[in-house]
């Protein structure tokens, strides 16, 4: 005695809702529940211990109202020096950032409209430097740019974060421009537009979203990385990344202070995803899922 | 004299015009192209060649001590040294470990974020956070809440009568399990969020057919849903198996490959090689074994691609 769909739609018009259906919505509810309460925990409590007093942070059974305290935060921005490790971090992102964007939108979109031979192969083999390990880009670079007498500067990590956001942003603008109707840019062309005003003027501002999405990504994996600035940066280039991780070295562990770093590297990134999460999907499987 | 002139000229003028041919797009994809080479295969040559060296480096810079070609030495020494194959055998763990219950948690997740209608958006942009997590912090953040004293997850785990009298960082049978768990926490929302995208793209009309010839939840499901996702599936397969093998800074806040190698994959047998012992000819070698692997997936990934049908 199979009910299908349609039947039991038409019962449900009748009766209501059956039991079963009801529990079961309960049961999916509450396993929802347990998934973001997995997810959200763990940043809820990174929140509440930067705004804990150290003792209360280390009590347990764990505190759950408290009293919010700013003194991490006073703390941190007393230490020397931490003010100019964000200030770094956002220079080495932002210019990171722009030379992806200014480089990979011209080539995206050369790599989509131009009549170049073997230019899809030329775009393979750039997404596919993208797949490189990481350390296996930290070890030939590190001795590189020692010999240049790099390391220890900002331009390296720039150059070191350049090597994964470049073939990035390429990629996906290639995607972005090859979505855009060719006619309009042909009528621009027919209209006696050089194909460098064609871009500028047609295709970029038609790409604008996925040139902003794209950029955001940028600036997240520069902000984010710890491995190529843990190498290429010391004292006063540090890294906020970085400069987090020595807060447990140098001082035992300041946890409080930890934990409030972790909100200022968090909340910008953070941001920006939520600002672009229509084309999140898209950007982090490099173009393969729209 | 005029006449050589002229040839000239008209040399000249050959050659600018067949300057002209070369398309604006070329000149477009140059910059990026010579920027690239420079900073990928130019370091990508000198990685092979420092693969046949003897480099030790010493942490001062430029102060180099007898670097000499050594031919195959390094190779020999990797596929001859027990101890990489253990290391490979925990990084095969490692990846198995956190793709499958980052694949399973994230389809479910991804099916149950489909079901509801009310807040849909909101929940789905609130369970994306932990993605946006530095690594750095993520580790930091396991080490904090997995404390064996003062740990908010180790405190609920003894409630438990659960790893009570370890350091679950510090013992061998849970350091590799907890850095999984690490990982599964960052990276589900992620396959999460590409299984949702390949859900509401799926066809309306296969459902509406088989639940008129009586399926239940679970047949759709298993005959339907999961065959139509394959290919997001793949998707997510790939780009996580890629990026679980590219990045190592969990294992480097937390652990450090210990205790005793017992979470020391391939990616911290590299980085302790070149930048503890400063052996770097040995750790190009390592590095280069893993460059092997990625391109094989590379390869597959570029394969698929290829196979979604060329622009």
């Amino acid at each position: 005695m199979k009910i299908s769909r349609l039947q039991r739609k038409e019962q449900k018009a009748f009766h209501g809702y059956s039991l079963t259906d009801f529990l079961a919505k309960v049961g999916l509810t509450i396993i929802l529940g347990v998934f973001l309460f997995w997810w959200l925990f763990p940043v809820y409590w990174m929140i509440s211990s930067a705004f804990k007093v150290d003792v209360s942070m280390f009590t347990l059974p764990p505190t759950w109202i408290f009293k919010p305290d700013l003194s991490n935060f006073r703390n941190l921005f007393a230490t020397k020096g931490f003010s100019s490790y964000v200030v770094n971090s956002v220079i080495v992102a932002l210019s990171s950032t722009t030379i992806a964007v200014i480089l990979g939108s011209l080539a995206g979109y050369g790599l989509a409209r131009g009549k170049i031979r073997g230019k899809n192969h030329i775009a393979f083999w750039m997404i596919s430097t993208r797949m490189a390990p990481i350390v296996g880009m930290m070890l030939p670079l590190y001795i590189l740019f020692g010999r240049f007498r790099l390391v220890g500067t900002l331009r390296a990590l720039i150059l070191a974060y350049t090597t994964f956001n470049l073939p990035f942003a390429v990629w996906l603008m290639r995607g972005f421009f090859l979505e855009i109707p060719r006619d309009v840019e042909e009528a621009a062309l027919v209209d006696g537009c050089t194909k460098l005003q064609t871009f500028f003027h047609i295709a970029l501002p038609l790409a604008k979203p996925g040139l902003v999405a794209m950029a955001a990504l940028c600036f997240m994996f520069a902000w984010n990385d710890y491995a190529f600035a843990v190498i290429f940066t010391s004292g006063k280039t540090q890294t906020l990344p970085v400069a987090c991780q020595r807060l447990m070295t140098e001082y035992g562990i300041v946890w409080g202070q930890v934990m409030t770093t972790g909100i200022i590297l968090v909340a910008p990134v953070l941001f920006l995803g939520i600002v672009i999460r229509k084309y999140l999907v898209r950007g982090l499987t490099m173009g393969a899922i729209r | 004299m005029p006449i050589l002139k002229n040839q000239q000229r008209e040399e000249c003028v050959g050659k600018y015009k067949r300057m002209k041919k070369i398309p604006t797009e070329f000149w477009m994809v140059l910059p990026a192209l010579i920027v690239l080479v420079v900073i990928t295969v130019f370091p990508f040559i000198y990685t092979v060649q420092l693969s046949f060296k003897h480099y030790p480096y010493i942490q001062v810079q430029s102060h180099i001590r007898r670097v000499e070609w050594v031919g195959l030495d390094n190779w020999i020494r990797m596929l001859t040294d027990p101890k990489v194959g253990r290391y490979w055998i925990v990084t095969l763990k490692y990846v198995l470990g956190a793709l499958s219950c980052e694949i399973a948690l994230g389809i479910a997740a991804a099916l149950l974020l489909n079901r509801i209608r009310i807040f849909q958006d909101l929940l789905t942009t609130l369970s994306l956070s932990p993605m946006f997590f530095a690594p750095v912090l993520v580790g930091l953040l396991g080490r904090y809440m997995l404390h064996d004293s003062y740990g908010v997850y180790s405190y609920f785990a003894h409630q438990l009568g659960l790893f009570e009298n370890i350091s679950i960082f510090g013992d061998g049978r849970t350091a590799l399990l907890a850095l999984i768990a690490l990982d599964i926490w960052e990276w589900t929302p992620l396959v999460t969020i590409i299984v949702l995208a390949g859900l509401k793209s799926l066809p309306r009309e296969p459902f509406e057919a088989v639940s008129i010839d009586g399926a239940n939840a679970w047949q759709r499901l298993w005959y339907l849903t999961l065959p139509m996702l394959k290919p997001v599936l793949l998707v997510a397969l790939i780009i996580r198996t890629m990026d679980i093998l590219r990045y190592f800074v969990k294992f480097l806040i937390t652990t450090r490959g210990g205790p005793a190698d017992a979470t020391k994959i391939v990616a911290i047998a590299v980085y302790d090689q070149a930048f503890q012992a400063w052996r770097m000819g040995y750790a190009a070698t390592l590095t280069l074994s893993m460059l092997i692997v990625t391109i094989v997936l590379g390869i597959v990934f570029v394969r698929f691609f290829a196979g979604m049908g060329q622009e």
